[in-house]
């Protein structure tokens, strides 16, 4: 039986790597979490996005067209992030042997930009019979710039485009943490909430 | 666009479409190439979704995306409806257009695979206006089918129209 607390995702990435180990009903308990992180969303990655999924509008794959449409420089498709939470139960579950996911259900609430670290969770709220509900959230990490004697000795993307508005300050989204090169000025908000329901076999 | 005529607009909108079928349909042809590319996109190894094509593969559940968009745009852009007598476009100004939410289930749906033909319907759930901003919103429930009339996927869409967008 997995501890609660444990990360399924880890146990799952072993398991498809290593362990080989079914994935069953009985492995899951409320409150467990799944989780990955991902911190190379570019502009490849998203001119990628927009060739495979057809969807083409400039705002994401040029700043030019973006800054014309105030949005200060390129942001992601809306379903592009909802690919990290469908590979969460994709790489947790083996759909021949352990299980098959149902449902998978995002709101759209904020940008998604270049240079976010995208954190995917999802929380296990309820089991019944062989299902296994998830409240799911991804939240972005927007580094903006690390100071040190009020002086900045680095500045990222959503600093020097100016994507951190008064909103955000005003909402409590804007945090800053100590690193080796000084003080780190970061927004951190939700992104995406959404819902998940899986299917075990056993 | 003038507050009465939005308001206008929202209320014909509103008391017309929640539960009516969208006319028409999408199509989308599934690629084995395309289906490869969009896992790759989020770093997706295992071989049911990017092995060869010989082997055969499936779509990944983000490939949901690819059909669901391509299928919202066509339906809803080539939508008209009649309003007092005159003819109109459901959208008005696509740049008002807002993409707020989907829900994907696959509960008794087959796999999406290289070659298949999806036909794409949708139908209006929920309409309604949210009075302050006057943002319509609208829930799209689409329907996804291969050539052999077998489901792959229900999505529910929400979209939302700034005003002056309807």
């Amino acid at each position: 039986m997995l501890q609660q607390t444990q990360l399924l995702g880890q146990v799952a990435i072993k398991k498809l790597e290593v362990i080989k180990k079914m994935v069953k009903i009985s492995d899951f308990n409320v409150g467990q979490v799944i989780k990955n992180e991902f911190d190379q969303i570019n502009r490849d990655l998203l001119r990628s996005y927009a060739k495979a999924s057809g969807d083409t509008n400039p705002i994401h794959t040029s700043d030019a067209v973006a800054e014309r449409a105030g949005l200060k420089g390129i942001i992601a498709h809306g379903l592009f992030s909802f690919g990290y939470l469908s590979k969460l139960f994709e790489d947790l579950l083996n759909q021949e042997k352990d299980g098959k996911v149902l449902e998978i259900g995002v709101e759209m609430r904020g940008m998604v930009r270049c240079g976010d670290l995208l954190i995917t969770e999802a929380v296990v709220t309820k089991i019944e019979g062989k299902k296994v509900y998830f409240d799911t959230k991804q939240t972005t990490i927007t580094n903006v710039d690390i100071k040190k004697d009020e002086e900045i000795v680095k500045q990222f993307e959503a600093g020097e485009r100016g994507y951190i508005s008064e909103k955000d300050i005003a909402q409590g989204l804007v945090k800053t943490k100590e690193v080796d090169e000084g003080t780190l000025t970061y927004r951190e908000r939700v992104s995406t909430p959404g819902t998940a329901i899986i299917e075990l076999y056993e | 666009m003038d507050p009465e005529e939005v308001k206008k607009n929202a209320k014909f909108l509103v008391e017309n479409l929640a539960g009516a079928e969208i006319p028409g349909s999408a199509k989308v042809s599934v690629r084995y190439k395309t289906l490869v590319s969009f896992a790759k996109v989020y770093g997706i190894t295992d071989p049911k979704y990017v092995g060869a094509e010989e082997d055969g593969i499936v779509a990944c559940h983000a490939f949901a995306n690819h059909f669901t968009v391509k299928a919202l745009y066509k339906l809803l852009l080539g939508l008209k409806l009649t309003q007092d007598g005159k003819e109109r476009p459901f959208l008005i100004n696509t740049a008002k257009l807002l993409h707020a939410g989907n829900k994907y289930n696959w509960e008794g749906c087959v796999d999406v695979k290289p070659g298949d033909k999806l036909k794409i319907r949708g139908k209006w759930g929920k309409v309604w206006v949210v009075e302050k901003n006057m943002i319509l919103f609208a829930e799209l429930l689409v329907d996804v089918k291969n050539q052999n009339d077998e489901l792959v996927c229900n999505v529910t869409t929400n979209a939302a129209v700034r005003p002056g967008g309807y």
